[in-house]
């Protein structure tokens, strides 16, 4: 049986079975997340929410599935007809390739490879591409104006985002996202970076077109934004990229600021608890907050959301970034 | 530290940087001011390069001797006065944003630089800092098309030569193992160094900086670009970046390619020969006098470079005094006709100057001075310019580029002389506006300049000799 | 599998074609299963239910285009950052201001722009 494991097509094999048991959980909690979004809303608002299909509902998201699946898909008469169907198919491989280099675990990565950090930016920007295609593709006008504010949207918040990346990154000296786990043994990061914290979270709902930034969506303006033309099996495309986006944030959040698969305390009860576990808790967690975002706030005015983008976010974070750094040279503290 | 011998570049970029913040700030239109902040950066750099000692430094990067000095204060005086000359035409034209006079600093910190660069990546990134600054001031008459078309053709061939430039260096990178100027002349010296690819990369890097300098055959955007840019623009063009590109040219030929002077004199004679020839037939049927004076200009670059083709301490001392005239000439005539403006719109016409010698005297006078030397006739400075690069060219055995330059001088002298025929001997056109003070300064400091080289000259002939030793040495 | 430096790259070839092969079962599977009956009404693009006026593909507003240059400059200085943020350890007082000089410089033209109002959207 060793023998075969060392072989190419056992180490196939071994990455395959890996990649389902990663991207399985996490389709299905794309379901579920679905599920839980409405659920909570509904609960926020003194409803019931989705009940009738299975046990509270439970079954939902497979209903919901099915249906899309029997659509007829529908690419507009003006619109590339390739670039049409690509788009969704390339935001929801994305969606999914980032997860690649996520470690649930301590070496629980499936690659972990010594610049995750940098592969993760690398792929949350290439997400652009899937709206802007999309948007383009169309030949819609809602799609395409959506589109084009989505695409500045994400860009403005990616630079923040950036910086408080590499504040985090001054604080481990690695580009190694189970390194940035370890460095959290002592203190999770969001207690010495809070502020860069809450940037980096109202940043993130930003980048996933998330409320209080889901202007490019803008249901009630824009219809449905860049996905206004699609359908069908396209358009859960769209959706499910959306909230594995969504949770990939969430995981990002963790690994970089609530410590990953760490427990809270390395005391007794908590450390019983298996590391993946406490990292699907985090997520949940983090989704959770995004949702109450959502029932919470109105939705933010587009010239709104650039000023707090490049005018507020933009200059704080480069301004906390370098005084990070001076603090972490001049105390000796930076890791060697 | 090694870094201080840098310092008049770091001192002009740090004030570039505080006068940008300065000027953005305040709510008013800040053009004066920042204008002559600039200027007087400048003039401080310029005192920071004659306090200048020599050496290397920067990792070898970058190297200060008489030769940058030269050169050096050349650009800036360039850059100083064509600040000086965008003034009033700014103004007046209602270009007077504060943005101008910072990029025509920028663009001073590149081709300073450029200058003193001891390596291919020092050589590129001055290179890059002179253009991107050119490309925008190129286009700064935003609302009319053919600024903006002469922005346009400027970046797209200026790219497209700094990528022949980047592709001629990453070839001598890789056929010598080095970037740094000193060991590629050590690599070269030993004769095995040379192979086709190092002269096919000296070629590409020759044709990006022939690009720059507006030599045959890469002048093709230059008539298009002096005729639409507005005319302080042209002015600097013609003046400074010249300056910084030939020196450029000359730096990376006789240094590093020094030992391999057998096969680039070739390309550079036939530079000179075609830009000579070019620069003395095509200005002739020329109506718009700044696109006359971007042919004049590919002529004098001719000239220049016939200094280089010779390769010698002589041929070099007629390069650098060559370049030191053309840039006084220059920006005296560019002074002349910022200043032909009739009832508040600018002209640019050959015709329009017609009968200036009874309108304005004064201002005909000096344009006649201009384009007697320009056209080498003794005993103006310009005379001299051609008589030391003729001389070294002779004395090499050039007699092909003595023949052709003294042939095509007699040519561009016809239309040099028409317009001093147009001046004193054609009907009136109409008065031209009083030309500003500014303007009137520049004209008479260049004119005495001119006028009088004859009596001193050696200052400039001693400074151009220690300079070129410098480069040889 | 002989280079460890590719070989821990391989899982996420294997990432892309697995979930390439979900998204194209996808679409596949419902274009297969689903009915399809198109017709020009249904093809036409989506405005409120008018006739599509123009083309789409015409002239919009340029501060998109100013967005997207903007965000290249500070994209490429965050990618600068990367590498210093991960070896200050290392490389002393004289990498701390270097950078700190570069930032300065960036600093200079945020405050450029932000005056010209390249930031403002209204």
């Amino acid at each position: 049986m060793d023998g075969f494991l060392s072989t190419p097509i056992g180490i196939l094999a071994i990455t395959i079975a890996q990649t389902l048991a990663l991207l399985v959980p996490v389709l299905i909690a794309v379901a579920y997340l679905t599920l839980a979004e409405r659920k909570v809303l509904a609960a926020m608002q003194l409803r019931k929410g989705p009940n009738v299909v299975g046990p509270f509902g439970l079954l939902q998201p497979f209903a919901d599935a099915l249906k899309m699946l029997m659509k007829e898909t529908i690419v507009p008469s003006g619109a590339n007809r390739f670039l049409f169907i690509l788009a969704p198919m390339l935001l929801f491989m994305l969606a999914m390739l980032a997860w690649a280099v996520i470690p649930v675990n301590d070496g629980w990565a499936i690659a972990d490879i010594n610049v995750g950090v940098l592969y993760l930016f690398a792929i949350s920007s290439l997400g652009v591409y899937g709206i802007i295609i999309a948007g383009w593709a169309s030949n819609s006008k809602y799609a395409f104006l959506g589109a084009l504010r989505s695409a500045a949207q994400m860009v403005s918040y990616e630079v923040s985002m950036g910086f408080v990346i590499v504040t985090v990154l001054l604080c481990v000296g690695s580009l190694n996202l189970s390194e940035v786990v370890r460095a959290q043994q002592n203190v999770w990061f969001f207690i010495p970076l809070f502020p860069m914290f809450v940037i980096f979270f109202i940043s993130i709902l930003a980048e996933t077109n998330r409320a209080p930034f889901d202007l490019p969506e803008g249901e009630s303006e824009l219809v449905a934004g860049f996905f206004v033309e699609y359908s069908s099996m396209t358009f859960a495309l769209f959706f499910l990229g959306e909230y594995a986006n969504m949770i990939l944030m969430s995981a990002l959040t963790t690994i970089l600021f609530l410590g990953g698969w760490l427990p809270p305390v390395a005391v007794e009860p908590f450390t019983w608890i298996p590391g993946p576990i406490w990292f699907a808790l985090k997520i949940c967690l983090c989704l959770f907050v995004f949702i109450w975002v959502r029932a919470t706030f109105p939705r933010y005015r587009y010239d709104q959301l650039m000023r707090l983008g490049w005018k507020v976010f933009l200059p704080f974070s480069l301004v906390w970034l370098v005084i990070t750094a001076a603090v972490l040279k001049l105390t000796g503290w930076l890791p060697a | 530290m090694t870094w201080t011998l840098a310092l008049p570049e770091l001192v002009l970029a740090i004030a570039g940087l505080v006068i940008l913040v300065a000027g953005v700030l305040p709510k008013q239109e800040t053009f004066f001011p920042v204008s002559m902040a600039c200027i007087g950066s400048l003039l401080l750099a310029a005192v920071l390069v004659l306090g200048q000692p020599e050496g290397t430094a920067l990792g070898g990067h970058y190297v200060a001797d008489d030769f940058s000095g030269f050169m050096k204060l050349l650009a800036i005086g360039g850059a100083a006065i064509g600040i000086l000359l965008s003034l009033d035409y700014n103004t007046k034209e209602g270009l007077g944003r504060f943005e101008f006079p910072l990029l025509m600093l920028l663009a001073t910190i590149g081709m300073m630089v450029m200058i003193s660069a001891n390596d291919l990546l020092s050589l590129y990134l001055g290179l890059e800092l002179l253009s991107l600054p050119l490309y925008v001031i190129a286009a700064f008459n935003r609302d009319s098309a053919r600024s903006a078309e002469a922005g346009l053709k400027y970046f797209v061939l200026g790219a497209l030569a700094s990528g022949l430039l980047l592709y001629g260096s990453s070839l001598v990178y890789g056929f010598a193992g080095t970037t740094n100027f000193d060991r590629l002349a050590d690599a070269f010296s030993a004769d095995s160094g040379v192979t086709a690819g190092v002269v096919v990369g000296i070629v590409f890097v020759i044709a990006g900086l022939a690009f720059k300098v507006s030599a045959v055959p890469f002048h093709m955007w230059t008539p298009d670009v002096y005729e639409g840019a507005p005319t302080p623009v042209t002015a600097f063009f013609a003046a400074a970046p010249k300056v910084a590109a030939i020196a450029l040219l000359a730096r990376v030929l006789v240094g590093p390619f020094g030992d391999l002077a057998g096969q680039w004199q070739q390309v550079i004679t036939l530079v000179s020969l075609g830009s000579m020839t070019l620069g003395g037939f095509a200005a002739i049927g020329q109506r718009n006098i700044k696109r006359l004076m971007a042919y004049s200009s590919i002529g004098h670059v001719g000239y220049a470079l016939m200094g280089l083709a010779v390769a010698n301490d002589v041929g070099l001392r007629g390069l650098l005094v060559y370049m030191a005239i053309y840039v006084a000439m220059n920006l005296g005539t560019f002074a002349v006709l910022i200043a032909m403006r009739r009832k508040g719109r600018a002209v640019e016409q050959v015709e329009d100057l017609a009968g200036l010698g009874r309108t304005d005297l004064g201002t005909a006078v000096w344009m006649a001075v201009f384009m007697f030397s320009m056209a080498g006739i003794p005993p103006l400075a310009g005379f001299f310019g051609k008589l030391y690069v003729f001389l070294a060219a002779v004395q090499a055995g050039f007699w092909t580029l003595a023949v052709v330059g003294v042939l095509t001088s007699v040519v561009s002298a016809y239309y040099y002389l028409r317009i001093v025929k147009v001046m004193f001997f054609d009907a009136p056109a109409g008065a031209l506006d009083p030309a500003p003070a500014s303007l009137t300064v520049v004209m008479a400091a260049s004119g005495l300049f001119t006028l009088f080289f004859v009596l001193w000259p050696a200052p400039l002939l001693a400074a151009a000799q220690a300079a070129a030793a410098a480069l040889l040495g | 599998m002989t280079q460890p430096l590719l070989a821990e790259y391989f899982p996420i070839l294997v990432f892309l074609a697995i979930a390439g092969g979900i998204a194209l079962a996808m679409v596949g599977g419902s274009l297969l299963l689903a009915r399809q009956k198109p017709n020009a009404e249904k093809l036409s693009a989506y405005e409120c239910g008018f006739e599509p006026f123009d083309d789409t593909r015409r002239r919009f507003d340029v501060r998109f285009y100013l967005v997207a240059i903007l965000f290249i400059i500070f994209d490429l200085e965050v990618a600068f950052l990367f590498p210093w943020a991960v070896s200050l350890g290392g490389i002393g007082w004289f990498g701390f201001l270097s950078m700190i000089a570069f930032l300065g410089v960036l600093t200079v033209g945020f405050i450029y722009e932000w005056r010209k109002g390249a930031l403002d959207w209204e």
